[in-house]
């Protein structure tokens, strides 16, 4: 099985170097990135990251007396390849805030308050058609400590492996109708549109089950598709 | 269909995602990788030269024959199946990263090598470089380091400190900046 990686439209992805976001000057290269034709050692990755790292499951929202405090949410989400064939057997790993916006993290130090029964992460391996479903809470808007009125609207981190080492993905994901989204300097470093939206997950509407959370669909595309067999 | 756009890892990423052993390939589920058994160190250090605290990087190499662990390798069948030829670390306080090994094997047209990426706060897309050993002949005829201007080549050499001790400092931007892949 031979895998191809083609480069991006480069619209589609986010500037590395963004106004606002004092880090990023900092830390991105000033050289010209190298072009180089991809061999066998990027067009190979680890297949079986879950014998290193511990799986975490999908539900981190918990249950009864240890419920946290938050909307509670489905998300259904599927990873799938260019050809939009499903990525199954492959890690993810997804982090986020909890439903004041505080994550677990000795580097928040930040205002909101810590819910003893969120720790907002999940570690666990797609399904034969790509797909993986999380319970938790809907994430809370934060201040970044910029001091210039830049607020991160609710989002979802997630890190995916796929297929190959070229098609590691960290990537987030956020919520539909969100006044925050148009403002935040994150999102808005992807500079084209129509790529943004796919950024946004999609709310199901709610038919009565689950009773008590609302869903949400999200599509992640990681890179690479299978090479065209050569004809005989 | 198109990839999805990338994102920052952020300041946030779990700790326990950083899995205590994660940054030792020479193992896995008890059983001993074939090989030998290195060191690669450095530091990680952004334009102003300070060290960077809780960047995460991963690797991923051939095993001791320079084969890679994955079915697209047309020797995958012959893979050490103790070795899983991935791992992950986060630097310290002081900027600094760690990971045991095995000296990979020269995959098929390629020198020596294990392949970096890096995570981390203000970085809107993973950070992609390749590290090199020191004297190995093979390095002059390695495409991918060919593609990186002659007078960078160096930066993606690692240092012997002491046998089979590498020390490789990475440099995003600035004085002495790593050479990244445009991918």
């Amino acid at each position: 099985m031979s895998y191809v990686i083609a480069p991006r439209d480069e619209r589609t992805q986010p500037v590395r170097v963004i106004p606002g976001y004092p880090q990023t000057p900092w830390r991105n290269p000033k050289q010209p990135l190298v072009k180089r034709a991809p061999t066998l050692s990027e067009l190979t990755g680890p297949s079986n990251v879950s014998r290193r790292v511990q799986l975490l499951g999908g539900d981190v929202a918990g249950h009864g007396e240890t419920q946290a405090i938050g909307q509670l949410l489905h998300l259904r989400v599927r990873v799938v390849d260019e050809d939009g064939a499903p990525v199954g057997g492959t890690v993810v790993e997804m982090w986020q805030a909890n439903a004041a916006g505080r994550y677990i993290h000795p580097n928040d130090d930040d205002h909101a308050p810590v819910d003893e029964h969120f720790y907002g992460a999940a570690r666990l391996v797609t399904d034969d058609t790509g797909s993986f479903l999380l319970r938790t809470v809907k994430p809370g808007a934060y201040p970044v400590p910029t001091k210039d009125g830049w607020w991160r609207p609710p989002h979802v981190h997630f890190s995916i492996f796929g297929r190959v080492w070229l098609s590691r993905l960290v990537t987030q994901m956020y919520f539909p109708g969100e006044p925050l989204n148009a403002q935040d300097r994150i999102l808005n470093a992807v500079p084209d549109a129509a790529a943004r939206e796919r950024l946004v997950a999609k709310l199901v509407p709610p038919t009565g089950d689950p009773y008590n959370a609302l869903v949400y669909e999200h599509q992640i595309v990681v890179r690479g598709r299978q090479a065209t067999p050569a004809q005989p | 269909m198109i990839p999805s756009g990338e994102a920052t890892i952020g300041p946030f990423f779990p700790r326990r995602y950083v899995d205590a052993g994660a940054n030792d390939l020479t193992q896995l589920e008890g059983r001993k990788a074939k090989g030998e058994g290195i060191e690669i160190a450095g530091i990680v250090r952004q334009e102003d030269g300070t060290p960077l605290d809780n960047l995460v990087l991963e690797i991923w190499q051939a095993d001791a024959q320079g084969i890679f662990g994955h079915p697209a390798d047309p020797r995958f069948a012959q893979a050490d199946a103790a070795f899983l030829g991935w791992g992950r670390a986060a630097t310290s306080a002081q900027g600094e990263y760690r990971f045991r090994t095995i000296r990979p094997g020269a995959p098929e047209g390629r020198a020596r090598h294990v392949n970096f990426m890096l995570m981390f706060s203000g970085l809107m897309r993973i950070l992609k470089t390749t590290m090199y050993f020191p004297g190995e002949p093979a390095n002059e005829r390695d495409p991918v380091l060919a593609a990186v201007p002659a007078a960078r080549r160096a930066l993606l050499v690692a240092r012997e400190e002491g046998p089979g001790k590498y020390r490789f400092d990475l440099r995003l931007r600035g004085e002495h900046e790593t050479p990244f892949f445009d991918d």
